[in-house]
């Protein structure tokens, strides 16, 4: 078995890597693949805690580079059983803690006996993203559709082609159907021919997946999360299934009643 | 369209060394000129010096210069009849070519050459403005592009030389795909990009910029310090134009919303951008020489 190994990066911060990984592997995990996420973001570890997974952690990546436990004992296993495994990163060190070498090496050993690696990309372009592209042998862009996150992950496209990662696969979350409609936010086609990639998946502001980050439960496990179903579909397109695009905007309304669902949710931030 | 290119060996300024220690000035410093080809040669080295050097510089290009008349500038320095014909015996013996001049800043024909000789040699980073015009001020106004080149683009450079020491047309350099943000293209001719170029992205080019798609990037035409070079693109939307030595700043375009932007992307038109009467223009493309009257200043 040789598995896939995915970066999903983005350059900017907070356009939703994290998110994103742990929701694509949770997809592409019911989907019955067997799948490691790896938290590349030494120092400022987050995908732990949307994962759910931070109380369980004992060893964590650097543990593993450096040799002081085993590759076993650092994963640690989803809460639903599922064949899904975090590899956190460590949080009381840096990012020249590991070299692009060694999270390579270790990627490897991963494929082995694994679908899917994915690895959650620090943002910037500097050492931690080094390091994260480095072992990927394809990548995923998050952006939202905001100027200053295209222009980054315009840049982040650009280092990705010249370290040999060409086509990757662009993810924009955080659309607003109705902002697209009143001309106040850029829709899929401006951002497509603005970055010139291809899009895997467009992925609705929806705020139940921030509740669902919040209470350490992916939103793909959220049966009402539209953005829940849309991680789902990219999970299959990556899967090498055809599934077409939804158009966001294709119905009118529907936004709007979620909303309001999800207004009445008050409990959405009790875990944090 | 003349040009002047200094040529370091790259032995003896490489391209990290400051150019103003006068130990890592080249005895010979070749310039590529409209009407021919200038051999500078350093003052402060002994003559076994220069002639040593220009043996070497001889040998690889004896076809290159063959057409253009060459001057030798002696600088400070008056050679006598002995050194004189030595150095004529080099250049026959060595590449068949027959010396038009010597021109000394001592001597009387020390006008003819104001400009090169009496430009200081920290300004010679490598590439210098076209003669007609006095050069400092114009290496002044874009220090920054000038010193991005290195020497081994001057070398290149050089290579291109037509016989009459003239970058010809051909050399253009085809960029296929996205010149995105962060990214610099550089060439010492013509450049085409076969794509958009992204906000964040620089493109230099001695000679013009064709873009086949959307250009937001930062151009330099003519970076060189050619007027004469234009910026040409389906749509120019940059912030900032360079062509020569002349730079202009976008107009305020009014808080384009995002409905605007989406609007105005499909290119109505293919633009060209041209210095005229000093200042940058923008028309609509009909032609690259065409007449061009009714274009408006690219100005903010």
């Amino acid at each position: 078995m040789k598995g896939r190994t995915i970066v999903i990066t983005s350059g900017k911060g907070g356009v939703g890597k994290t998110t994103a990984t742990a929701n694509l592997g949770t997809a592409l995990a019911m989907r019955g693949h067997s799948v490691v996420v790896i938290d590349t973001d030494i120092g400022l570890r987050n995908l732990d805690v949307i994962m759910g997974l931070e109380n369980r952690i004992v060893y964590d990546l650097v543990n593993v580079i450096e040799g002081k436990c085993r590759l076993r004992q650092a994963m640690i296993q989803d809460k639903n059983r599922l064949e899904l495994y975090l590899i956190p990163a460590a949080q009381t060190r840096d990012k020249d803690s590991i070299t692009p070498e060694q999270l390579k090496g270790l990627c490897a050993e991963l494929e082995n006996d694994f679908d899917f690696i994915l690895i959650d990309c620090p943002a910037g372009i500097e050492q931690g993203f080094k390091n994260a592209v480095a072992a990927a042998g394809e990548a995923i862009i998050v952006t939202t559709p905001e100027v200053s996150a295209i222009r980054d992950a315009d840049r982040v496209i650009g280092l990705l082609e010249a370290s040999g990662l060409h086509r990757p696969k662009l993810i924009i979350n955080r659309i607003s159907p109705d902002m697209v409609k009143r001309g106040d936010m850029m829709g899929q086609e401006d951002v497509e021919s603005l970055l010139a990639v291809e899009v895997i998946g467009l992925v609705p502001a929806d705020e139940r997946t921030v509740a669902a980050a919040n209470r350490g439960i992916p939103a793909v496990h959220d049966g009402r999360s539209t953005a829940g179903a849309a991680f789902k579909r990219i999970a299959a397109r990556i899967d090498g299934e055809e599934v077409p695009l939804q158009q966001l905007d294709a119905r009118p309304g529907m936004f709007n009643r979620l909303r309001d669902m999800v207004g009445i949710k008050g409990r959405a931030y009790s875990h944090a | 369209m003349g040009w002047v290119v200094v040529i370091a060996e790259s032995s003896a300024v490489g391209a990290e060394a400051p150019p103003t220690e006068a130990k890592q000035q080249p005895a010979v410093l070749i310039k590529g000129r409209g009407t021919g080809v200038a051999f500078n040669l350093d003052e402060n080295a002994s003559l076994e010096e220069v002639a040593r050097e220009l043996d070497c510089q001889l040998a690889g290009r004896s076809t290159l210069f063959s057409k253009g008349g060459i001057t030798i500038n002696t600088g400070n320095r008056t050679l006598s009849e002995d050194e004189e014909e030595e150095i004529r015996r080099i250049f026959r013996e060595k590449s068949g070519l027959k010396i038009a001049r010597f021109v000394s800043l001592a001597g009387a024909t020390a006008e003819e050459e104001p400009n090169e000789a009496a430009l200081p040699e920290a300004e010679s980073i490598g590439i210098l403005p076209p003669t007609e015009e006095p050069p400092v001020r114009r290496v002044r106004s874009n220090p920054a592009p000038l010193s991005e080149f290195s020497s081994a683009d001057l070398a290149r450079a050089l290579s291109g030389l037509s016989s009459q020491g003239q970058r010809t047309r051909e050399q253009a350099k085809v960029v296929r795909g996205t010149v995105r943000s962060g990214e610099t293209v550089e060439h010492p001719g013509d450049l085409v990009i076969l794509g958009d170029v992204n906000p964040g992205s620089e493109i230099l080019a001695e000679g013009d910029i064709i873009v086949m798609g959307s250009l937001k990037g930062l151009p330099h035409a003519g970076a060189f310090g050619d007027n004469k070079a234009a910026v040409i693109a389906l749509e120019i939307a940059a912030p900032r134009l360079r062509i020569g030595g002349a730079e202009a700043n976008a107009p305020a375009s009014g808080g384009a919303s995002a409905r605007n932007r989406r609007q105005s992307s499909p290119a109505q038109q293919p633009q060209i951008a041209y210095i005229r009467q000093g200042k940058i223009h923008l028309s609509p493309f009909a032609g690259r020489f065409a007449r061009y009257t009714k274009g408006v200043p690219y100005e903010g």
